[in-house]
């Protein structure tokens, strides 16, 4: 994970990593790359749950990191509404592969 | 259940990697790391891969050693990485008919990428439901998650399989956590889990996952678990401490790579690693020693195996010998 003293200029804008899930103290986090990496859950924010986006933003130095609820509800729905189009006109019973 | 007989046989440095036979059901539990993935193959030659590991490259140079020419279907017991990351080239290289999931989306991006790639596909989610799947002769029994499991959680809508091929039987339950489990025991009709003779550990052996209860219901024999180097202390020391309480041999895909179970028409089933042995049962009282290209060792279920086999009253140090076939304790068993 950047470190606090992560140089404005290595991160002008906003970056975003999303929580695959949680085990035990840590997180199990999915970077922009789509390469998972453990994070202790004690740098992310408080109440962090499997799923959350979280927004990487650096101000004056200082790394900050919140949750993306906006970005999260996006995310979940886009992913359910493509989900659900997969599943749609599953066949029912016993099925013969 | 018919009693199996099986026999462990041990393959140290001797991983020559194959397509699956023909007229035998195979079950490789993948070497993939700190994840899961299991590869069926039916008699037929039909194939599914229940998870797919956390890495898209071992994936593939999985699928080339294995020479898999087709799968049917791809499963994802849920939607965590370290089990769905591989699905992704196995679903592009394969485009297989179907997708069984919890129906429960993920917010990754690992997750969009599978999910698109299988509609390029054409190929049909099935969401899970209380299903039979027929792999040609082998029977897939899906258990779907149990109602009432938050949504938001993806271990605790976990996907498992129970596999039949003749009285031969293995389950498969993903990353259920206790939550789970109970409400599998609660609403599953007596009899659907246990006896069975090959088990995924639940969740890499997590603390989380398998319980004594639990255990007690399906009663396996025999233990993989699927794991790798890890910042999680899987497998903890208190799931390996259940399996010893419960009499099983345990295979770890980590100190021993991939494990195959290969099953004959009708329930025998031979064990074999990649490297090293199993760690045996507790009931044995001294431990077989590792040797490069053993012949196989016989294990006896119970006593009317034993008895089948012709080789009642077993002594100690015979092959098969198990101090939980020796309740008396005087070194001869099934007397």
């Amino acid at each position: 994970m950047p470190t606090d003293n992560t140089p404005d200029d290595l991160m002008p804008h906003p970056s975003f990593v999303t929580v695959d899930g949680l085990e035990g103290h840590l997180a199990r986090v999915e970077l922009p790359d789509g390469i998972t990496e453990d994070w202790p859950l004690a740098s992310l924010p408080p109440g962090v749950k499997e799923g959350d986006v979280i927004r990487l933003t650096v101000h004056g130095g200082d790394l900050e990191a919140e949750i993306d609820h906006a970005q999260t509800r996006e995310r979940l729905t886009a992913a359910q509404a493509g989900t659900d189009a997969l599943n749609a006109g599953a066949p029912t019973g016993d099925v013969e592969l | 259940m018919k009693r199996a007989l099986c026999l462990l046989a041990l393959s140290l440095g001797l991983a020559h990697a194959q397509r699956a036979p023909a007229g035998v059901l195979t079950i490789r539990f993948l070497d993939v790391g700190q994840g899961d993935a299991i590869l069926i193959t039916s008699p037929e030659g039909k194939s599914v891969l229940y998870d797919g590991g956390r890495s898209e490259s071992r994936m593939r140079e999985l699928i080339r050693q294995y020479d898999v020419p087709s799968l049917d279907l791809i499963a994802a017991s849920h939607g965590d990485a370290d089990h769905i990351t591989g699905l992704i080239p196995a679903a592009a290289l394969f485009k297989p008919r179907f997708f069984l999931n919890n129906g429960v989306a993920a917010t990754t991006q690992t997750w969009a990428k599978l999910t698109n790639i299988l509609k390029l596909a054409g190929t049909q989610g099935l969401p899970a439901r209380n299903q039979v799947l027929n792999l040609g002769s082998v029977r897939l029994t899906v258990l779907p998650p149990p109602a009432g499991m938050p949504a938001g959680d993806q271990n605790l809508n976990s996907v498992g399989l129970i596999v039949q091929y003749g009285s031969f039987r293995a389950l498969l339950t993903g990353d259920s956590e206790t939550e789970q489990t109970r409400a599998w025991l609660r609403t599953l009709p007596a009899g659907t889990l246990g006896p069975v003779d090959v088990y995924k550990s639940i969740h890499h052996g997590a603390a989380n996952g398998d319980s004594a209860a639990w255990l007690a219901a399906v009663q396996p024999r025999n233990v993989v678990v699927s794991v790798g180097p890890n910042n999680y202390g899987h497998p903890t020391g208190t799931a390996l401490n259940l399996y010893r309480k419960v009499g099983a041999n345990v295979f770890r895909t980590d100190q021993q790579g991939t494990v195959t179970v290969t099953v004959q028409p009708g329930g025998a089933y031979r064990i074999t690693t990649e490297k090293g042995a199993a760690t045996p049962a507790p009931a044995r009282p001294t431990p077989a020693p590792v040797v490069p290209a053993a012949p196989a060792t016989v294990t006896y279920s119970n006593c009317a195996a034993v008895r089948a086999a012709g080789k009642s009253p077993l002594l100690r140090g015979q092959p098969g010998y198990s101090s939980k076939l020796d309740r008396d304790g005087d070194g001869r068993a099934c007397e």
